[in-house]
């Protein structure tokens, strides 16, 4: 579709095999590892969960090297951790055990207790989403899910979302220049941004629909929708280690959450 | 299984991609580019429930958020846990399109005055419901300042006058389903997000609209009730609106493209689908 975008990267499919320790695991596995991690953690009431899924996870971050590249995924979380710090701290409903008294606000020590918990939980969430982005390749993981015998269409949705979200948003900013070179004001007053809308949203949305027919007429031809199972050019190592450790991962995962339900697990702090 | 598989065709699998990616692209666009206090950011989902049915709708909502929680660049944010809700947004715009409401419904006259009516009722009836809600009146629970009964006010009178122009205009009865259908699915989003956000994130989310949860906690209400108190008041606009922007998207469509989704039959005019 870009020429620009094709000479910039190679296509996937001649990417090497990614190695070395957790980079190396089967795509799988790590998308198994990073759903446990955030299930466990919004699960697991208190500290406990969150502070064990932020361990197991700064061990995974530092084998893999990591480091620096995860701060912009922790950057990412701050409006959404200052607000929670902020609204529970202060507007915790119920909480009589007033830290101190700043003119009308009055910090509760439960409310920031609260706060503190829900911030980690959504660290510990942030860190696992960040774990498994910087690891592993979409292609990777669809190509492995496809291997595993997983229905084209599922493989074809996600594959194809996550190439088709850069084109456009490329195309979204291709319209927003066009328009601003036409006149639209995009920094004005709230009525001036309103009627932006719609010179925006409507090229965008309509060049996008045209492209179903291209491409439905271009996937059928190239026998989409035929019946068996298609060779895959990349195959990722796994082995019966990775396998217990996903089928661990997802029971342990499991009988935690129903635990959690059941309140067996109230005793953790 | 014929009915299922009828909704997942070569051509609705092309779509859902794309309609993830205008969900995205659009809502980042709205909410950051143009910093409007809109989310605009399910109009994908709908458009594949109209167009292919409740379980693709369904399918592609909560595939949108998760892919938006972890597709690199710009992923991240509290939208993962909210998949839930896009679901049962992307179910219930696939039955509104296979009841057949965003079908075109040419009127004049006493018929098309009758919708006005009608639109502006329900949306009313709608406002009036949360404006007597116990959760907003009963001290014990709600409690909350005067300023968001005002807002409810003028809201509703706007989203009343805004359909009502809108169907005089399009001289178009759909227009009354289509505000009913995007007023209830916005309810039904609030009553099932209020708690995720309650239980995932303590309340609030990283948005605009937390200074409204901040509002209703100050003024007593507890962790879910003020969840539910700020999408009641933000989630029935945003769907209305998103709504009308997929009538509107659906109208532009020819019938010809149209007809070749599988609930394409029910969104044509009757004497264009011969």
């Amino acid at each position: 579709m870009q020429p620009s975008d094709a000479r910039r990267t190679p296509p996937d499919f001649v990417q090497p095999i990614p190695t070395g320790p957790y980079r190396g695991l089967n795509p799988t596995t790590k998308l198994v590892i990073a759903v446990a991690e955030a299930l466990v953690a919004f699960t697991v009431r208190g500290w406990t969960g969150p502070l064990a899924v932020l361990l197991v996870l700064a061990t995974t971050a530092v084998a893999a090297r990591l480091g620096r590249r995860l701060v912009p995924f922790v950057i990412a979380t701050v409006p959404l951790t200052a607000s929670i710090l902020l609204v529970n701290t202060f507007l915790f409903p119920g909480a009589t055990d007033v830290i101190l008294r700043i003119g009308p606000f009055t910090p509760t020590w439960s409310g920031l207790e609260a706060a503190l918990q829900a911030t980690l939980r959504v660290m510990a969430f942030a860190m696992s989403v960040a774990v498994l982005v910087l690891t592993t390749r979409p292609d990777e993981l669809v190509a492995d899910l496809e291997r595993r015998g997983a229905p084209r269409g599922v493989t074809f949705v996600i594959g194809a979302t996550v190439r088709t979200i850069p084109r456009v948003v490329q195309r979204a900013g291709e319209i927003t220049d066009a328009q601003r070179a036409r006149g639209l004001d995009t920094q004005g007053r709230l009525w001036r941004r309103v009627r932006g809308v719609l010179p925006l949203a409507a090229p965008l949305i309509f060049g996008s629909l045209n492209e179903v027919e291209e491409l439905t007429m271009a996937l059928e031809a190239r026998a989409f929708s035929a019946a068996g199972r298609r060779t895959t050019l990349r195959v990722f190592p796994d082995g019966t280690g990775q396998r217990q450790l996903r089928w661990a991962a997802a029971l342990l995962t499991a009988a935690l959450i129903v635990l959690s339900i059941a309140g067996r697990l109230a005793f953790l702090p | 299984m014929s009915w299922l598989s009828r909704q997942f065709s070569t051509r609705v699998l092309v779509l859902i991609p794309i309609a993830i990616a205008i969900n995205i692209v659009l809502g980042y666009t709205v909410q950051t580019v143009l910093k409007l206090p809109i989310y605009l950011d399910s109009i994908g989902t709908i458009l594949v429930g109209v167009l292919a049915g409740p379980i693709a709708g369904a399918v592609t909502g909560a595939a949108a958020n998760l892919i938006w929680q972890y597709a690199p660049g710009i992923g991240g944010g509290s939208i993962g846990p909210f998949a839930i809700t896009a679901a049962v947004i992307g179910f219930m715009a696939g039955l509104w399109g296979y009841l057949g409401v965003y079908r075109p419904r040419p009127a004049s006259g006493a018929r098309l005055w009758g919708a006005v009516v009608i639109g502006v009722a329900i949306i009313l009836l709608l406002a009036s419901r949360i404006y007597n809600n116990p959760a907003y009146t009963d001290p014990n629970i709600g409690g909350y300042p005067d300023w968001v009964f005002t807002a409810a006010i003028v809201i509703a009178v706007v989203a009343s006058l805004s359909v009502a122009a809108f169907i005089l205009i399009r001289r178009d009865a759909a227009g009354a389903w289509v505000a009913a259908a995007g007023a209830l699915t916005g309810i039904v989003a609030a009553i099932v997000s209020a708690p995720i956000a309650a239980y995932v994130f303590g309340g609030v989310t990283g948005s605009g609209t937390d200074i409204l949860v901040a509002a209703l906690r100050q003024g007593g209400a507890d962790v879910y009730n003020a969840s539910l108190g700020q999408g009641l008041f933000s989630d029935p606009i945003d769907k209305t609106i998103t709504s009308f922007v997929v009538f509107i998207i659906l109208a532009s469509l020819s019938s010809r493209v149209l007809a070749r989704f599988p609930l394409g039959e029910r969104l044509v005019r009757p004497d264009t689908a011969s």
